[in-house]
C-alpha cells in the first residue's frame, strides 16, 4: 500500500505492507539508520522517533498507523541542534547507538518542561536504555541543553 | 564536522548493505539435548537457500579454546538454541518465514543444566573431547577425558593443609552467581561473501585476527584467504568476540554465491552466548590478629554447551580467586563445565566478578567472626609493591591499600559501618599476548594508524589518535584510524581483556620512533611474555594487574527485602589517563552494569529453555535504577604506565552491596540479591527458616558461618535500630503483602518502559 508522511520536514510517499511496522518502512524505504531494530517490543528506545514532536517505538507502532502524520528522526535535526551539541560537550555517549533515541526524548523534555528536575529526567528517559551506561552523563546532556535554551535560569 | 553518534550518521554491521545481498535467518533447536533424527525443508519454497547439516560435512571444526563446534551439528544438538539450519532470502520476511517452514525430528536425551550435576558420574556426557592435540586449540587447556570438565585449572603455592592446621579461625562458603546476558543494543550482525577462494567478512567483532584464524580452519584454507573487516559496534562487552553468526552467513554465502548478512532477533542473542554461572566455595583461615594463613577455592564454571572462552574465564576466575591478599597457603581448582545450557564466554570482568563475590563477601564473614573491623582485616593482608602473589611472581606499582582507604572514605566508614559494605580486587591482563601498529605520513600533515584495535564505544580508537598524535606533535584532527581490516593492519592478540590502550599505547611509541628515523612509515611491535603451568598454576598470570576497589551504602526494608543503594563509590587505579571522557564513561558504566549483576540481572531456564528472553522479563539498568549517589575516582600516578580500565569497576560492585547488607546480618551468598534473597537471609539471620534461596553447598557444617546471633548483636547495640524480634514476627504478614504489591506495581512499571 501507498503511504504518505511528512518526514524531517520532507512530504514523502512510500510502499509498504498494512501489517509492516514505521521502523522497517523508515530504514528500508527512506535510508535513515538512526532508527534501530533491537528489542522489538518497544522497551528499549533505540528506534525512537518523535510523531506530532512525541517520541514513540517505531518497532511496534504499525506504518498505517502513522499516516498523514509528522514524524521526526535525528537525521531531521540537522547536526547543529542545541540537545545534539549538548550531548558532545557531555560526552553522553559510547557506542551511539542508543544516542539518537536520547537526544529526541530529551528534545521533547525540555520543550514540555523546561527546567527538569533530576528525578523529571531520570524517570522521563526509563523508556530509553544505553548499556554503555552513560546515564550520568546524559542527565548532564540534558542539564546543559536546558541551560543553553535559558541561560538565565541555571539549572534545576 | 558533527559527531557521526549524534547525528545517526555512524554505521555499524548492522547497516552494511550489498549488492544482491541476501538475508539469513537461523532454525533453531527447540530441545536441549536430542539425537537429530532428520531435517525436512521441503515445504521451503524454490529461490530460498537452504543450508542443512550435509551441506558442512565437509568442514572442520572451530572454537578459539577447544574446535567442539561444527558449522551445524552434525549428529546432535546440544542446547535449546542450537542452529540446526539456517536458509537466506531476498528479504527478513521471506527468510523468516522460510525458517518456519523447516521441520525438525529429534530424538531426546538425557541433560544437563548445572555445572555442580554436569561434573557427577551420572551426567550425560555432552562432548567427546576425542585426541587432545588436534582438539585443543590454545596451549594449556586440560580437558578432562570421560567428564564434562573441559579445562581443570590448578594452583598450588605453599602447603594449604599445614596452613589450615595452623590457624585459629577458618570460614567456609559456597556462593552462586547467575548467568547474565551482555545485552549490547546493537545485536549480533554479520555479513559474509566468497570472492573466488578468498571469504570476505564484515562484521561487528573485538576479535578480527582470532575469527580468521578459527573461520580459516573451518574452511580448510590459509588464514590470508579470510579477510574480517571490523565495523564499530553498537556495545559488545565480551559478546562480540571469536566466531558467532559468520561461520554459518559464510556457508549460506558459499551455497548461494552470493553475499550474506545475518541479524540476530533479541531473543537469539540469549542463545548465542552469555555470562558463565557459577559456584564458587571459598575457604579461608587465619590467625587471631588477623593474618590470613590459608586460601582454598574451587570455582565451577558452566561454559554451556561448546567451551568457546570459558576455560580461559574458568582459569582467570581461578587464579584471581585468592585476592589482593599475601597469603602463604593457597590452592585453586577452577574447572569449566559443560552443560546443556547455551555457551557462556567472555563477559566484562572475565570470571572474576564471580570470584571476587565469593572471596570477599566470605572476608566480610571472617572479619565478623574474628570482632575486627572488615577495613582493617583487608588492610592487613593486602598486597603491597615487592610482594609475591600466589603464582610466584612479584607485584609492582600495586595501590590496594589506597584505593580501599579512599573506598572507604567516600561512605565515611570510620564514623559508622551500618548499612555499609567494602571490596577490593585484582583483576589479570591478557597474557602473553601481542600487538602491533603501523604509521603511514601522508601528503599534507595527516597520518593514518593502522591497527587492529577495534571500537565498541570504549574509546580506544580516539585514545590511539590521541597517543598518536601526541608523539607525533600533531593535532589529534590529522590523524585517522580506518576500520580494522585484517588484510592491511599488523597483527594483534585482540581487543579484549582492557589491554588496548595500555598495548598499542607501547607499540605506538615504537612505530612513531621507526617513523621518525625512516621517514614515512612506521611500524611498531610490544610482546608480553608469561602465562601460568595449569597444572600448578605459578607463572605471570598477567603482564600488570588492574586493581579497583568498591564501597556501596544500602537502606533496606526488611519487611519487604527490597533495598536501595543510595551510595556507589568505585576508584581504580588508572596508572595515566589518556582520554578522560571515554575512562570516565568505562568505569560509569561498569559500575552501572555492576548494579544490573549484583540487583536484578539473571537469565533463568526452565529445562534448559531461556524463559526471559526480552527487555521486559530480562531487566538491565535504567536511567532511574542509578543510585542517588554515584561516583567513581582514576586513580593516577606521575610517569605511570596507562593502565587498562574497561572492566575494573564492575567486579566490586556486587561484592561492596553484598556486605553493605552483611553489616546488618543479612548474609546473602547469590547473585542477583533479589528481595526474596534478602527475606530468606532476614530469615535466616533472625533464627527462623532456613534460606529457602540457598544453594547447594559442601562444606562442613562446623565451618560454615551463618551470620546469626553475633551480628544481629552487633546491628543491634552498636547502633540501636535493631527491631525486636516479636514486632518482626508481627509485621511479618503485612511485610509479605506489601512486597506482593510492590512486585505487581513494579511490574506495572516495567511494562510501561
Amino acid at each position: 500500500m501507498g503511504l504518505r508522511f511528512r518526514v524531517n520536514g520532507r512530504d514523502v510517499e512510500v510502499e509498504a505492507r498494512p501489517d509492516e511496522m514505521l521502523l522497517d518502512v523508515l530504514r528500508r524505504e527512506l535510508g535513515l539508520r538512526s532508527v534501530r531494530q533491537t528489542c522489538g517490543i518497544g522497551v528499549c528506545g533505540a528506534c525512537t522517533a518523535l510523531l506530532d514532536g512525541g517520541p514513540i517505538s517505531t518497532c511496534i507502532l504499525l506504518a498505517p498507523l502513522a499516516e498523514g502524520r509528522e514524524i521526526t528522526t535525528v537525521e531531521g535535526l540537522g547536526g547543529n541542534h542545541p540537545v545534539q551539541r549538548a550531548f558532545v560537550e557531555a560526552e553522553a555517549f559510547q557506542c551511539g547507538y542508543c544516542t539518537p533515541g536520547m537526544i529526541l526524548t530529551a528534545k521533547r523534555l525540555l520543550e514540555e518542561d523546561p527546567k527538569p528536575t533530576s528525578q523529571k529526567i531520570r524517570t522521563y528517559f526509563g523508556g530509553n536504555l544505553c548499556r554503555c551506561g552513560c546515564y550520568a552523563k546524559i542527565e548532564d546532556a540534558v542539564n546543559l541543553a536546558a541551560i543553553a535554551a535559558a541561560p538565565d535560569r541555571g539549572p534545576a | 564536522m558533527p559527531d557521526p553518534r549524534t547525528t545517526g550518521a555512524i554505521r555499524y554491521s548492522q547497516d552494511v548493505e550489498m549488492k544482491g545481498m541476501l538475508h539469513a535467518r537461523f532454525v533453531r533447536s527447540s530441545v536441549a539435548h536430542a539425537r537429530i533424527v532428520s531435517v525436512d525443508a521441503s515445504q521451503v519454497r524454490d529461490g530460498v537457500v537452504v543450508l542443512l547439516p550435509e551441506d558442512v560435512e565437509d568442514l572442520g571444526l572451530y572454537g578459539c579454546q577447544i574446535k567442539d563446534q561444527a558449522a551445524l551439528p552434525q549428529d546432535r544438538v546440544r542446547y535449546a538454541g542450537d542452529v540446526v539450519a539456517a536458509v537466506a532470502a531476498e528479504s527478513e520476511a521471506e527468510a523468516e518465514e522460510a525458517a518456519n517452514l523447516i521441520d525438525i525430528e529429534y530424538e531426546e536425551l538425557p541433560a544437563v543444566f548445572d555445572a555442580l550435576e554436569a561434573v557427577s558420574e551420572e551426567a550425560p556426557i555432552i562432548h567427546d573431547l576425542g585426541d587432545l592435540p588436534e582438539t585443543v586449540a590454545y596451549f594449556g587447556i586440560r580437558p578432562q577425558r570421560g567428564t564434562n570438565v573441559c579445562h581443570l585449572f590448578r594452583l598450588r603455592h605453599g602447603d594449604v593443609g599445614a596452613g589450615f592446621e595452623g590457624a585459629d579461625v577458618v570460614v567456609e562458603e559456597t556462593y552462586y552467581t547467575a548467568g547474565a546476558t551482555h545485552a549490547p543494543m546493537e545485536p549480533h550482525a554479520a555479513v559474509a561473501r566468497w570472492e573466488g577462494d578468498r571469504l570476505i567478512v564484515e562484521t561487528g567483532t573485538q576479535t578480527p585476527f582470532n575469527m580468521r584464524a578459527d573461520l580459516a580452519g573451518l574452511f580448510g584454507i590459509e588464514e590470508e584467504k579470510v579477510r574480517v573487516i571490523s565495523r564499530p559496534m553498537g556495545g559488545s562487552f565480551g559478546a562480540k568476540t571469536f566466531v558467532r553468526t559468520e561461520a554459518i552467513a559464510a556457508c549460506l554465502a558459499r551455497k548461494s554465491g552470493r553475499p550474506v548478512r545475518a541479524v540476530l532477533g533479541r531473543d537469539e542473542m540469549w542463545v548465542t552466548l552469555n555470562r558463565h554461572p557459577a559456584t564458587v566455595r571459598v575457604k579461608l583461615g587465619v590467625k587471631r590478629d588477623g593474618t590470613l594463613v590459608a586460601s582454598e577455592t574451587e570455582c565451577w564454571a558452566d561454559t554451556g554447551a561448546y567451551a568457546d572462552c570459558g576455560p580461559g574465564v574458568a582459569q582467570k576466575m581461578g587464579f584471581a580467586a585468592p585476592g589482593p591478599y599475601s597469603i602463604p597457603h593457597v590452592t585453586v581448582d577452577a574447572r569449566a563445565v559443560y552443560t546443556n545450557l547455551p555457551p557462556n564466554g567472555a563477559f566484562r570482568g572475565y570470571g572474576q566478578m564471580q570470584s571476587t563475590w565469593a572471596r570477599e563477601r566470605t572476608m566480610d564473614l571472617l572479619a565478623d567472626r574474628l570482632g575486627m573491623d572488615p577495613l582493617e582485616l583487608r588492610m592487613k593482608n593486602l598486597l603491597r609493591d615487592g610482594d609475591a602473589y600466589c603464582t610466584g611472581e612479584t607485584m609492582h606499582d600495586v595501590h590496594f591499600e589506597d584505593l580501599l582507604q579512599r573506598a572507604a572514605d567516600a561512605v565515611n566508614w570510620s564514623e559508622s559501618r551500618k548499612n555499609k559494605g567494602l571490596c577490593v580486587m585484582l583483576k589479570g591482563m591478557q597474557t602473553p599476548s601481542r600487538a602491533a601498529i603501523a604509521v603511514e605520513a601522508g601528503e599534507d600533515g595527516t597520518y593514518i594508524v593502522r591497527c587492529a584495535t577495534t571500537e565498541m564505544g570504549q574509546g580506544t580508537t580516539k585514545a590511539v589518535r590521541m597517543m598518536a598524535a601526541a608523539l607525533l606533535g600533531v593535532d589529534v584532527e590529522k590523524v585517522s584510524c580506518p576500520d580494522p581490516d585484517t588484510d592491511i593492519v599488523p597483527f594483534d592478540t585482540r581487543t579484549t581483556s582492557s589491554r588496548s590502550t595500555h598495548m598499542m599505547g607501547r607499540a605506538l611509541e615504537v612505530a612513531v620512533a621507526d617513523l621518525k628515523e625512516n621517514g614515512r612509515h612506521g611500524y611498531g611491535e610490544v610482546v608480553d611474555e608469561g602465562g601460568l603451568d595449569p597444572d600448578t598454576g605459578q607463572g605471570v598470570a598477567s603482564s600488570h594487574w588492574h586493581q579497583g576497589a568498591a564501597a556501596a551504602e544500602v537502606e533496606v526494608d526488611e519487611e519487604t527485602g527490597t533495598f536501595d543503594v543510595v551510595r556507589l563509590h568505585a576508584p581504580i587505579y588508572a596508572g595515566r589517563v589518556v582520554n578522560r571522557p571515554a575512562a570516565e564513561l568505562q568505569n560509569e558504566g561498569s559500575m552501572i552494569m555492576g548494579l544490573g549483576t549484583a540487583r536484578f540481572e539473571s537469565n533463568e531456564f526452565v529445562e534448559g529453555q531461556i524463559s526471559n528472553p526480552n527487555f521486559s522479563d530480562y531487566n538491565i539498568p535504567a536511567m532511574d535504577d542509578m543510585p542517588s549517589a554515584l561516583s567513581h575516582e582514576l586513580v593516577e600516578r606521575e610517569d605511570a604506565e596507562v593502565q587498562g580500565l574497561g572492566e575494573t569497576a564492575l567486579p566490586p560492585v556486587p561484592p561492596a552491596i553484598g556486605n553493605a547488607l552483611y553489616s546488618r546480618g543479612i548474609h546473602v551468598t547469590e547473585l542477583p540479591i533479589s528481595a526474596e534473597r534478602v527475606l530468606d537471609a532476614v530469615d535466616a539471620r533472625d533464627g527462623r527458616d532456613e534460606p529457602a534461596a540457598s544453594h547447594g553447598h559442601d562444606g562442613e557444617p562446623g565451618e560454615h558461618v551463618f551470620a546469626s546471633e553475633s551480628l544481629e548483636e552487633t546491628a543491634t547495640s552498636e547502633n540501636g535500630s535493631g527491631m525486636a524480634r516479636p514486632l518482626l514476627l508481627g509485621t511479618l504478614f503485612a511485610g509479605l503483602l506489601a512486597l506482593v504489591l510492590y512486585l505487581l506495581l513494579r511490574r506495572t512499571d516495567e511494562v510501561g518502559r
